[in-house]
């Protein structure tokens, strides 16, 4: 059996010889990945990478010693206070294991902070800087670069805000929802520091954004916000956010959000001004119909009173036939 | 003194009879009128008042140029000078006042203040008007440059800088002009045999090719015909060669029955003479932005003077022309540092109908501000290198010289052909560019010299001058297609930095960084534009 198996296998071979292992083509795909990883990776390269990058340029007193890996070396110096600058492959570890997270535990602040920050990638942001350049109140914006806490927030709680204002609107709501102001995470992994204040003070405008459009803080209103916020400023993550966040939910919730909110949204936030240009500091004094009127946004169906008013009926009707 | 002298050899014997010309006049309008609709569609039509022509007589000349401008007094220098041409008689026509205005320019002591004309001469044709014509330019007017350095207005990391040596030499037009113009007289007080007649205050009224069953000598058909050109001061020549050296809107061309192809790109520029905060202190270097309304250029002048050219839409264009000199001062400055959406809201704000002193102020110190600010950013993103922004960015603007700012339209034309029997173009009467890569005058130098070049060879070997298959097709054939391959690519850069697409702006910025790093691509690149083959 043995022996008929090898006779057969010689007679293969016979019939099919293999090609030499150093053949000619081999031989060619050697030399040629050789030559360039040579000129790639190779030390002349490293030398020239080295002299660009300035190393041979300015003579310090530390050591140019490029044997040993530096385990502590970081991309950059932090450009701004609480910076912390990360390596590309870093972000998007960030991204991964923070996307995954948000998606089951969006309550959790963190999620959401490390996914938006992942997510900003710096053309969209460039996108946002230039759209405030262009405007007359997004420029004074940029340059005083005003800072949205619950301290300054506070305070506005005291000034006799007229009724029916932007300011009374909002601590209307924050009532409504029984929670109080808070500040806002800080920026920590954006790189350019422009950038960065843009996205700290979109994250302390979220609340403004729930405010005037009477949306409560439960999971359907969040992705409504995120939806307005996606078609209107562009933020990477509320785009994902907006489409992925409601395949978790029940399905009275998905209805709601996909017939009622979600195009509520998209209309609104592709046909207003620019959110992001909005002074929200200054305008607290200014009466809210006003201030929704200039910027082409109207207030969506009240979400709690729907919510309460299906939930009734969807009681009643199950009482009634499921007897 | 040397408008009218009359020539003392005439090298032409054919027709010296004036009775018969003045009769072959009268006969060329019977003609056209009655007979031939077809001649008169292809000949131009003649001039109402015929009472010019039959008081002062036609004179004859072998060549006429008709254009005194840099690339028409380059030209008549260039015959002058060469053995082989100077016998001809020679006669250059222009209507603006160049006895007046060319030696007074020339006679200027001190480079007080630039003119806003100012073009970048490639080494060559440096060398073709220092060495071959010898002209005596005011060096102190010229100012070489041993670098351009080119960004993209959307980004700050994408640009290219080409270094090499007297990459180029900005000189005025005044001064090429004027030095050709002072060798010219120089030329005529020392041959005294073969002046060159220049013409000067003199309109070209009208050009007119005799019908060839009339103009016959000897019983021999004369297929083809000298034009006859009419002046507005009543005279009238005859000449074998006629060029064109006539700019844009070329009498000359519009005689020969050339057509051209091209098309007003929708861009006004604006010039201006400069005056700098400091003189360039490391690299004299010229500077371009790609801009997405228009390039920007900023280039060195002697001292602290420099030029500048900012192509613009036409709105803008009329804008910048009438702000006051210390707002366009600064917006120059801004729009070489600042970022689009600066220059947006700066354009917005002063194209307000309501803008006042107030606005002006705020704008300046707007700009201020933000220059200050983007500085600071760009120093800490390059490693804190204090002397960044002084290497990428042109040194900063302190003010425009008054009157100095000027506006004219962009275009690409090129004739079908250069060449017509007995007629040449040389200069923008043939072609005509978009000035971001600095060939204009440089094509038109390059005319000139290969003009000059092919008359030559044809007058050594006794051919007719006028001639287009013995002698001029020559011409044409040397230069059509390097001005040709010129003015293609100048149209497709400006092209492709004229789209917003964020596709094409992506790519076009990561080329542009790839070219930078690419030596050879480069060396290529530098060449072209210095001229060099």
């Amino acid at each position: 059996m043995l022996a008929k198996k090898s006779v057969l296998k010689v007679a293969a071979l016979a019939k099919n010889p293999q090609p030499p292992l150093i053949s000619r083509t081999f031989i060619t795909q050697a030399v040629i990945t050789g030559l360039a990883s040579h000129f790639i990776f190779g030390k002349d390269a490293q030398l020239a990478d080295n002299i660009e990058n300035g190393k041979y340029s300015n003579p310090s007193t530390k050591s140019n010693d490029t044997t040993s890996i530096d385990l502590f070396k970081r991309p950059m110096e932090p450009q701004y206070d609480g910076h912390v600058p990360l390596y590309l492959h870093e972000k998007f570890l960030m991204y991964l294991v923070s996307s995954a997270k948000s998606y089951y535990h969006p309550e959790d602040g963190i999620n959401i902070v490390q996914l938006g920050e992942s997510t900003a990638i710096p053309c969209c942001l460039e996108n946002l800087k230039q759209i405030m350049l262009k405007d007359d109140v997004g420029r004074r914006i940029l340059r005083e670069r005003p800072n949205i806490s619950s301290e300054t927030l506070e305070a506005f709680r005291g000034s006799n805000l007229p009724p029916n204002s932007v300011g009374m609107t909002y601590f209307k709501w924050l009532d409504k929802e029984g929670v109080g102001p808070d500040t806002r995470a800080p920026v920590q992994y954006i790189d350019d520091p422009d950038h960065a204040y843009i996205f700290k003070r979109y994250r302390q405008c979220h609340d403004f954004y729930h405010a005037i459009n009477d949306l409560p803080i439960n999971i359907e209103g969040e992705i409504t916000v995120k939806c307005l916020e996606a078609c209107n400023i562009g933020i990477p993550m509320a785009i994902m956010g907006s489409i992925f966040a409601p395949f978790r939910l029940k399905k009275a919730q998905k209805e709601r959000l996909y017939d009622i909110y979600l195009p509520w949204a998209v209309k609104q936030g592709l046909n207003s001004k620019p959110l992001i240009n909005v002074y929200w500091e200054e305008i607290m004094h200014k009466d809210v119909n006003e201030v929704r009127e200039s910027l082409g946004i109207s207030k969506p169906p009240d979400l709690r009173a729907l919510r309460k008013e299906q939930r009734r009926l969807r009681k009643e009707l199950k009482i009634r036939y499921e007897r | 003194m040397f408008r009218r002298v009359p020539p003392l050899k005439r090298i032409n014997k054919a027709s010296s009879n004036i009775s018969t010309l003045g009769s072959s006049i009268v006969n060329v309008i019977n003609h056209s009128k009655s007979t031939t609709p077809l001649l008169s569609n292809y000949y131009s039509t003649i001039a109402a008042n015929e009472n010019n022509s039959s008081t002062l007589p036609v004179k004859s000349t072998d060549i006429l140029i008709v254009g005194g401008g840099p690339a028409g007094l380059t030209l008549a220098a260039a015959i002058k000078l060469s053995p082989n041409l100077k016998h001809f008689k020679t006669t250059l026509v222009d209507a603006g006042n160049l006895s007046e205005n060319l030696p007074k320019f020339h006679n200027l002591s001190s480079s007080a203040y630039m003119t806003n004309r100012v073009v970048s001469i490639t080494p060559q044709n440096m060398d073709f008007l220092t060495g071959d014509l010898n002209l005596p330019l005011q060096f102190n007017r010229i100012q070489p440059f041993d670098g351009i350095y080119v960004s993209d207005g959307l980004n700050d990391t994408s640009r290219m800088t080409m270094d090499r040596e007297s990459m180029g030499n900005m000189v005025e037009l005044l001064n090429i002009q004027s030095s050709a113009y002072m060798k010219l007289l120089e030329l005529n007080a020392n041959n005294n045999t073969n002046p060159i007649e220049i013409a000067d205050n003199c309109k070209v009224v009208d050009i007119v090719k005799p019908s060839t069953t009339n103009a016959t000598a000897n019983g021999v058909e004369n297929t083809n015909p000298w034009p006859y050109v009419k002046l507005d001061n009543g005279e009238t020549y005859k000449t074998r060669l006629l060029i064109g050296c006539d700019g844009f809107q070329s009498p000359v061309r519009k005689y020969a029955g050339i057509e051209t192809r091209g098309w007003f790109y929708n861009e006004w520029g604006v010039v201006a003479t400069m005056k700098l905060e400091y003189p360039p202190f490391n690299h004299i270097r010229g500077w371009q932005r790609f801009l997405p309304t228009g390039p920007i250029a900023h280039l060195p002048l002697p001292g602290d003077w420099a030029t500048l050219v900012w192509s613009t839409t036409p709105e803008l264009s009329k804008l910048l022309v009438s702000l006051p000199s210390n707002v366009f001062s600064k917006l120059v400055n801004a729009a070489f540092i600042l970022e689009d959406g600066d220059m947006q809201y700066y354009y917005r704000k002063l194209s307000d109908a309501a803008v006042d002193k107030r606005i002006f102020d705020e704008i300046i110190e707007d700009i201020d501000y933000r220059i200050e600010v983007k500085s600071q950013q760009l120093i800490n993103k390059n490693n804190s290198d204090m002397y960044y922004v002084d290497e990428n960015y042109p040194p900063p603007i302190k003010d425009t010289l008054e009157k100095s700012r000027a506006r004219f339209p962009m275009k690409m034309f090129h004739a079908d052909t250069y060449v017509a029997p007995r007629v040449c173009l040389v200069g923008d009467a043939a072609h005509a560019t978009h000035p971001l890569a600095g060939q204009g005058l440089n094509m038109g130098l390059g005319d000139s010299k290969s003009l000059v070049s092919v008359l030559e060879k044809a007058s050594s070997r006794g051919l007719d001058i006028g001639s287009v298959d013995l002698c001029l097709n020559d011409y044409w054939k040397d230069r059509y297609g390097t001005n040709m391959m010129l003015l293609g690519v100048v149209d497709k850069l400006h092209k492709l930095y004229g789209t917003r697409n964020e596709v094409v702006v992506g790519l076009r910025q990561w080329g542009l960084n790839v070219v930078n790093n690419l030596g050879d691509v480069k060396e290529f690149m530098m060449n072209v534009v210095s001229g060099r083959k």
